[in-house]
């Protein structure tokens, strides 16, 4: 009787609880700006330390920053493109993982000093697909200012970065097309191979 | 990441581009009759991809052998500001060209400021040794002859790799011929001209070692990233490259830059009859020159489109002139 009165209070609490929880899951998902900034900002900070830290420093720094807000599955899987489908899952995950290693490596070789760049984000906008496009820049003394559009996908838990465009070269378009040549051409091991020497080559540098 | 600045910055740096065009026009000539089918119809853009990559190792080793090692002998000898003032001096030449293309491509306001950019340069900036528009906030805009056909409606036609000079397209070629023409550094001594080139090759230098440390295949990262950079050159940054790349399932709709993944074959399978394929491709080549020339006469309209909307432009300065 008593927990037949009290039934809509225990509905109402329910609804409050959900509201609530609902609430705290937005605050804690990051917007589409909020993880190209966040990125922005880690980003620059190993710059700034980058020659005390060496590459595998700046390397073990940025695995995390990058894991967390790129898609690096997603990216992989559409800069192999159809040949994906064609791969076993074995070679599926094996391709995915080194890729992702490599997409690190690249960026603890690129950005390895600090001549006071700043990243500064100048408007989002979403897309007719679901996406939202993070247009930034990026400040060079002395040199011109390079733009960079992020593209970000709700992956479901989080937005992620699966396309950066800089001044107008995408960087997805441009993997895609290199790596498809290379495994259409000369295949799967071939491809493997290549990416582990790239890895290697800049983990040899400073 | 990328913002290509290869070998095609070669392009704008001497009389090579006239030599270049003529060899490919000669080429194009002396290959009679139409083309009969296509040899790689899975790669719109890049057809001549056998003869483009043989060209491409061709000047791959004429940079690791003679321009490379001249180009990093020149960084190691010369002073840093006087390496500065060189590309200083060359690109403020270039200015004249790309006031030139401004007011061509109806850019007025841009026209003036490249104008203002060029004259503070060449007087208070010594001759172009010193970038004073720069600390005024006069950007240094990038236009060329090719941009303008791009703007005027031509479509940009076939991907090539020409001698020497690196990536171009069939566009490429008539627009570096006119930018040749009207920049003054063609028509000075031989080693103003040599210095130009070894300028263009030292400016280069960092955009070609990030292609040797990130591309998987070269030639193919050198061609996409060249075909993009000129796309969002020739739209002002509008070009899109990359949209539609966001979704996997998107394959059957890539269209241009992003669809151009080189097809089984080509330069792998370079076997003895690899050069007997050379004259079939120069036949497709003199084709695409012809849908080069198609596309040239359709956008008539457009640039009628052009004047008309420009008109007061134009009928101004002409009243000036006549009183």
């Amino acid at each position: 009787m008593i927990i037949k009165k009290l039934k809509p209070i225990i509905a109402l609490l329910l609804v409050v609880l959900s509201m609530v929880g609902g609430v705290a899951y937005a605050e804690t998902m990051l917007s589409a700006r909020e993880v190209v900034d966040k990125f922005q900002g880690q980003l620059l900070a190993v710059m700034k330390s980058g020659k005390q830290l060496g590459f595998a420093g700046r390397y073990d720094k940025l695995y995390d920053a990058v894991a967390t807000s790129h898609d690096l599955t997603k990216i992989a899987r559409i800069v192999i493109g159809k040949e994906w489908e064609k791969l076993t899952e074995a070679q599926q995950k094996n391709l995915t993982e080194v890729f992702s290693k490599l997409s690190v490596a690249s960026y603890a070789h690129n950005f390895k000093d600090y001549s006071g760049e700043t990243f500064t984000i100048d408007s989002e906008e979403n897309t007719t697909r679901g996406g939202v496009i993070v247009h930034a820049h990026l400040t060079i003394p002395g040199d011109k200012d390079v733009k960079f559009d992020y593209m970000l996908k709700d992956n479901g838990d989080s937005w992620r970065i699966i396309n950066i465009i800089a001044d107008g070269v995408s960087d997805l378009a441009l993997k895609r097309s290199d790596y498809t040549a290379v495994l259409q051409n000369e295949g799967f091991d071939a491809l493997m191979a290549k990416i582990n020497d790239k890895i290697s080559n800049y983990s040899k540098q400073e | 990441m990328h913002k290509p600045r290869g070998s095609h910055r070669l392009w704008n740096s001497g009389l090579l581009p006239c030599m270049a065009l003529s060899l490919f026009v000669v080429s194009g000539c002396a290959a009679s009759g139409p083309a009969t089918g296509q040899a790689h119809p899975f790669n719109k853009i890049d057809p001549y991809e056998n003869v483009n990559r043989k060209i491409y190792k061709f000047n791959d080793l004429v940079d690791d052998y003679v321009a490379g090692p001249i180009s990093n002998a020149y960084r190691y000898i010369t002073p840093k500001f006087v390496q500065t003032g060189v590309a200083n001096a060359f690109a403020n030449i270039k200015n004249i060209n790309v006031v030139l293309n401004d007011f061509l491509q109806a850019k007025f306001v841009q026209g003036a400021e490249d104008t203002g950019r060029f004259a503070i340069n060449t007087t208070i900036g010594v001759a172009g040794l010193f970038d004073v528009a720069k600390s005024l906030s006069l950007e240094q805009h990038q236009e060329d002859f090719d941009q303008t056909l791009a703007v005027w409606g031509f479509s940009k036609g076939a991907y090539l790799v020409v001698p020497f000079l690196g990536p171009s397209t069939v566009r490429g070629v008539p627009g570096v011929a006119f930018d040749t023409a009207v920049n003054p550094t063609s028509y000075v001594a031989t080693p103003f001209q040599a210095l130009s080139m070894l300028n263009a090759r030292a400016n280069a230098d960092g955009a070609l070692r990030f292609i040797d440390e990130a591309a998987l295949d070269p030639y193919v990262f050198t061609r996409e990233s060249f075909l993009q950079w000129r796309d969002n050159l020739a739209t002002d940054g509008k070009s899109n490259a990359g949209a539609g790349l966001e979704d996997e399932d998107l394959d059957a709709d890539l269209g241009g830059v992003a669809s151009t993944a080189t097809p089984k074959g080509g330069f792998l399978t370079m076997d003895k009859f690899g050069f007997g394929k050379v004259s079939h491709t120069f036949v497709l080549v003199k084709n695409s020159f012809d849908q080069t020339s198609l596309a040239f006469e359709q956008a008539n309209s457009k640039l009628d489109k052009l004047k008309f909307s420009h008109a007061k432009w134009f009928v101004l300065p002409t009243r000036y002139t006549v009183h």
